[in-house]
């Protein structure tokens, strides 16, 4: 697998795009998540601001911050997905994804080699989610005895960023088209899964919570959210079952297509 | 021994057959020319026994074995186009291949000197013209020196001199005993270079065996003669009475008579004098693979 990796780091060390793509997550969402925390710390002089705050809990103090981070890093990091699709369709662009097989990986290295892409890319984001929830809390907590209660929610995002990986992953292989794929990517992750989300959740029906992205998605509630207005009452349990189903699920999908298909354009 | 047997190869794509039930063999140390005109199926057929597309039926060996991941590390391989990450450099981008290959790293320099690109290794890809992008391609081939090398199309898009470096690399590369198996449509080409040939046309496989054997085979066994003298007319006449002459055609300003093998310069000459006609042109054509071919193929492009 480490074999596989540093080629795909070949293939992207000095790739322009992908660093533009990368560094704009890993400098946009801690600047993003460092001022809203500020902002939100700084006002609430007024009664009412106080009462709020109150009402929500803070979201950038502990244990909450790494909720918080978490969800964050999940707005920013479907900009990943993007990211992913393209390193994905370019192979296909180039024709470089049949070079890779004559050359000598089967057809399962390609998938393996991309997959450790995958796996380094949620890392590196966790550990920035991680590293940015640590920051932000310290610096507005007032009491740091039990910093890392609420920790996982780290792992929630590990889990949200491997399943969206996954459903970029699975689009661009069946697609191959760069802007088609992201076209349906984002259709995909903005719309269709939020419209079907709504139909499966009226009148307190809980199938919705296990649509692909929102089983991973409400693992991690927006902190702004008021516990009175969740409705979810699905345990947390059964949504990390149902994310990895999918992911499994995906997974068996991709490999069962590339291994059997025409690698053509 | 072979390096290659293709056994009942087909493929379709929906209702085009694309090969149907392809078979022969690659002996080892052979320069093998796959020949067919554009469509007929050759990089489809390359592209199976490469692995990157899958056969409706049939199987392949390589040195005897079914085809795998660790053989193909081992051949080298121009499939269609030269496949390269545009944003990246030359080297980089051999460095790839050779990472995926898993050696031939220390070869790089040396490849890059073989195609003439070594000065040109640090500029990306996509700033080469169609000739370097080629040489490139041909240059990965050669990482790790592998004992079997496929060219597809080797010469497409270099210029003359560069079209004369390849055949000479690829008749150097077959003197060191390296077996290379060539798709073309250039029969020139093949004809230069290649010991063994497969003649393909719409995914049916017309004839294979050495170039010898298929220039020599019956309906091959007839010469061209290019003849002319002051009238065109008299000298048709003439000849078309004259034993083991076939047909006859009149082009531009002299005949081309297709006669029996045994049918030699002298013949026509001394029976054209003995009528009263004096010959001022006399030329007797070797058969080429270029007539072989197009008799095997009706002359006709297969898109």
């Amino acid at each position: 697998m480490l074999q596989l990796f540093k080629v795909e780091w070949l293939k992207i060390r000095t790739y322009k795009t992908f660093w533009v793509l990368f560094g704009t997550f890993c400098i946009m969402f801690p600047l993003a998540f460092y001022f809203s925390a500020r902002e939100f710390m700084k006002s609430g002089a007024g009664f009412d601001e106080k009462a709020i705050k109150a009402f929500l809990g803070s979201p950038f103090i502990f244990p909450k911050v790494w909720q918080a981070s978490s969800w964050f890093g999940g707005l920013f990091f479907v900009m990943m997905g993007m990211l992913f699709i393209l390193l994905i369709t370019n192979e296909v662009q180039y024709r470089t994804h049949r070079q890779n097989i004559i050359d000598g990986w089967s057809r399962m290295d390609f998938l393996k080699a991309k997959f450790s892409l995958l796996l380094f890319l949620v890392l590196v984001a966790t550990v920035l989610v991680f590293l940015c929830g640590l920051t932000v809390g310290m610096i507005f907590s007032k009491n740091i005895d039990d910093i890392f209660n609420g920790v996982h929610y780290i792992g929630y995002f590990a889990l949200m960023a491997i399943v969206y990986l996954m459903v970029a992953f699975l689009i661009s292989i069946l697609i191959k088209r760069t802007g088609l794929s992201i076209i349906i990517y984002f259709a995909f992750v903005c719309i269709v899964d939020n419209v079907l989300w709504l139909i499966l959740t009226l009148y307190n029906n809980q199938f919705g919570y296990f649509l692909p992205l929102e089983s991973a998605d409400s693992l991690v509630v927006n902190p702004f959210k008021p516990a009175l207005l969740e409705k979810r009452t699905v345990p947390d349990n059964a949504l990390i079952s149902a994310v990895l189903f999918y992911i499994i699920l995906f997974g068996f999908i991709i490999i069962r297509y590339f291994k059997r298909t025409d690698l053509k354009t | 021994m072979h390096v290659l047997n293709v056994e009942n190869l087909s493929k379709n794509y929906g209702q085009i057959k694309a090969l149907k039930n392809i078979d022969f063999d690659v002996p080892s140390g052979t320069v093998f020319g796959i020949l067919g005109p554009n469509g007929s199926g050759k990089t489809t057929l390359l592209g199976i026994v490469m692995d990157v597309l899958r056969p409706t039926s049939g199987s392949y060996l390589w040195n005897g074995k079914p085809g795998s991941d660790s053989q193909r590390k081992k051949i080298g391989t121009l499939l269609e186009t030269p496949n390269f990450y545009h944003y990246l450099s030359g080297e980089d981008n051999l460095k790839i291949a050779a990472e995926i290959k898993g050696h031939g790293k220390e070869d790089i320099p040396q490849v890059l000197h073989a195609v003439n690109l070594f000065e040109r290794r640090k500029s990306k890809f996509n700033t080469y013209s169609l000739g370097m992008k080629q040489r490139l391609a041909i240059a990965s081939t050669l990482l790790g020196n592998p004992d079997i090398l496929v060219f597809d199309e080797p010469t497409n898009g270099l210029d003359p001199a560069g079209i004369a470096e390849i055949r000479e690399l690829i008749q150097q590369l077959n003197n060191d005993g390296k077996t290379i198996i060539m798709a073309s449509h250039i029969l020139d080409e093949v004809e230069k270079v290649c010991t063994h040939v497969a003649i393909i046309q719409k995914g049916v496989l017309k004839t294979v065996g050495s170039v010898i054997d298929v220039l020599s085979t019956s309906a091959a066994n007839k010469i061209i003669v290019e003849v002319a003298a002051e009238d065109l007319e008299l000298l048709k006449t003439v000849l078309s009475e004259m034993n083991g002459i076939g047909d006859i055609k009149i082009l531009d300003n002299e005949l081309h008579i297709t006669c029996e093998e045994n049918i030699s310069a002298i013949n026509i000459n001394q029976y054209c004098f003995s009528k009263g006609i004096v010959l001022s042109r006399l030329n007797v054509k070797r058969k080429s693979l270029e007539t072989r071919f197009l008799e095997i193929t009706g002359n006709q492009s297969d898109r």
